[in-house]
């Protein structure tokens, strides 16, 4: 898993995120870069959703 | 020769009705640019995406639907309505812009075509531009407009929860354990777009409307990996394939058509097998609500249109309120026979996810909202003239049919209303004369100034 990545995964283990918040905490990432690393986490099949649609990490 | 998707862009500009913005544009800010531009936009410029444009808001006023369409502002459904009446088949080309880049297997990356992202509280980047093409071995081929969200690189998840042909389609190869195979157009002409949102008969091609629409064939190209056709001047085109998982997998929210964030939903996945594309494209972003609203009106007026005709009813003029969304409201004035202010309703309740319809005599203008109120206001009486349907068929995104309490593809229905505004049977049309000024036709105010 690339860094990024790795990185959004520790974002959301510290509580919901909506996808927007992940996109505004790294504004500095090029956009397909920040594509390809949200393709890795959602790939890692590990992610749930709360009632207001936040992304988080289901129970690991 | 049908008109192309650049030719629509082209008409625009030359009408003063669109903005250029030449600074390179980064995706995330681009739903927010073309918000707050009054003409429709196209960035030429984007940022990391070298050779790609970006063209927005395209037809967010019904102006600009009508500059689409060709037809005076009130009269697009109409026209809409010519295009039905006289379908025209497809043709098959060999060579075609949208294939001039292909991009198989291992080397499709979503995250290489600009995909962007539109609302706050979305569950990621969406494409909302889509004539979405499927075939049934039995009923054939169907296009309908179904939203994209990025998942991965090679898969998006897909809005398949309301009822239609396709998710019919998705449901029969599911029950087989196999997958569907779909293509996706994007940056089509609003003839073809128009013809996707119409809830055609199951054995009716879309494509066949849309040349009656355009009134000469659209030229169809075989895609490449899969059993498909696509419109050959496309500026993009994923192929690729539903996968039979069902209603499973987590999609949204999404900035609606009917002005809400709407829920996560439950759907299927659509893994990308093949991207073809122009030398030069131009990707097409749909901006919410305004351009599906305007988009979704002259498709359920046309619909009015048909069912009032189907059922010896003769419309005179029929209106989908964008304050409805242009899909939940329908407005119509009829040439009335005792009885028919009754029939017309019936009829209007039956198109689609209608959910309120009023019908008044044609001396009332209909597109006049206090000419309308006039009508409702004397010529209703609730315990006569206003029907309700309970249990009929409803739509996800409107809150008030509580979707949250459905399973995982669950399908909601809703209530109806029907207000017959035409004059009561048995009161006599001279209780509603008009008053009239004492010298009207005589009298000039420019001679007393």
């Amino acid at each position: 898993m690339s860094p990024l990545a790795e990185t959004l995964l520790e974002e959301l283990r510290a509580g919901p995120r909506q996808f927007a918040e992940l996109v505004d905490a790294h504004r500095d990432v090029k956009w397909p870069a920040f594509l390809k690393a949200w393709g890795e986490v959602r790939s890692a099949d590990v992610l749930g959703r709360d009632e207001d649609g936040r992304y988080l990490v289901k129970a690991e | 020769m049908k008109k192309s998707f650049r030719d629509f862009l082209q008409d625009l500009e030359k009408a003063g009705e669109m903005r250029r913005i030449k600074k390179p544009v980064d995706l995330r800010d681009v739903s927010a640019l073309v918000a707050q531009s009054r003409e429709a936009t196209l960035c030429e410029t984007l940022e990391e995406y070298p050779g790609w444009r970006l063209a927005g808001g395209l037809v967010a006023t019904r102006k600009r639907l009508a500059l689409a369409v060709g037809s005076h502002e009130n009269e697009v459904a109409m026209r809409f309505e010519e295009g039905l009446d006289r379908p025209i088949e497809p043709i098959m080309v060999g060579n075609a812009p949208c294939q001039e880049v292909v991009v198989n297997g291992k080397d499709v990356d979503l995250s290489a075509i600009p995909y962007p992202l539109m609302h706050v509280r979305d569950g990621g980047p969406y494409i909302s531009a889509t004539c979405v093409v499927s075939k049934d071995p039995e009923y054939g081929r169907n296009v309908g407009s179904y939203r994209l969200m990025y998942r991965t690189p090679k898969e998006t998840g897909i809005d398949l929860v309301s009822p239609s042909d396709m998710r019919f389609y998705y449901q029969r190869q599911l029950e087989r354990g196999k997958p569907l195979e779909i293509a996706v157009a994007i940056g089509v002409h609003p003839f073809e777009m128009l013809a996707a949102s119409y809830k055609a008969p199951i054995d009716m091609d879309e494509f066949w409307v849309a040349g009656g629409l355009h009134g000469a064939p659209v030229p169809l190209v075989k895609c490449k990996s899969v059993d498909l056709e696509v419109p050959a001047d496309a500026e993009l085109v994923l192929e690729g394939e539903l996968l039979p998982i069902g209603w499973s997998a987590d999609e949204g929210p999404f900035g609606e058509f009917s002005h809400i964030t709407g829920d996560v939903k439950w759907n299927p996945i659509f893994r990308v097998k093949c991207i073809t594309h122009r030398r030069d494209p131009i990707f097409y972003l749909l901006q919410m609500p305004w351009e599906n609203d305007w988009l979704s009106a002259p498709v359920t007026e046309a619909a009015g249109l048909r069912a009032l005709r189907n059922a010896s009813i003769k419309p005179v003029a029929i209106k989908a309120p964008v304050g409805s969304c242009g899909y939940w409201t329908l407005i119509a004035s009829i040439r009335k026979r005792p009885g028919e202010g009754k029939n017309a309703l019936l009829a209007l309740l039956s198109v689609a996810e209608v959910k309120l319809a009023i019908v008044t005599d044609d001396d009332i203008n209909i597109h006049d909202p206090d000419d309308l109120d006039w009508a409702l206001t004397f010529r209703v009486q609730a315990n006569r003239d206003v029907i309700i349907v309970e249990g009929a068929r409803g739509k996800h995104v409107d809150p008030s049919v509580r979707a949250w309490e459905l399973g995982k593809g669950g399908l909601p229905t809703t209530a109806k209303l029907g207000i017959d505004a035409t004059i009561p049977e048995g009161i006599p049309k001279k209780f509603y004369r008009r008053l009239e000024y004492y010298g009207r036709d005589k009298v000039k105010l420019e001679d007393y100034l």
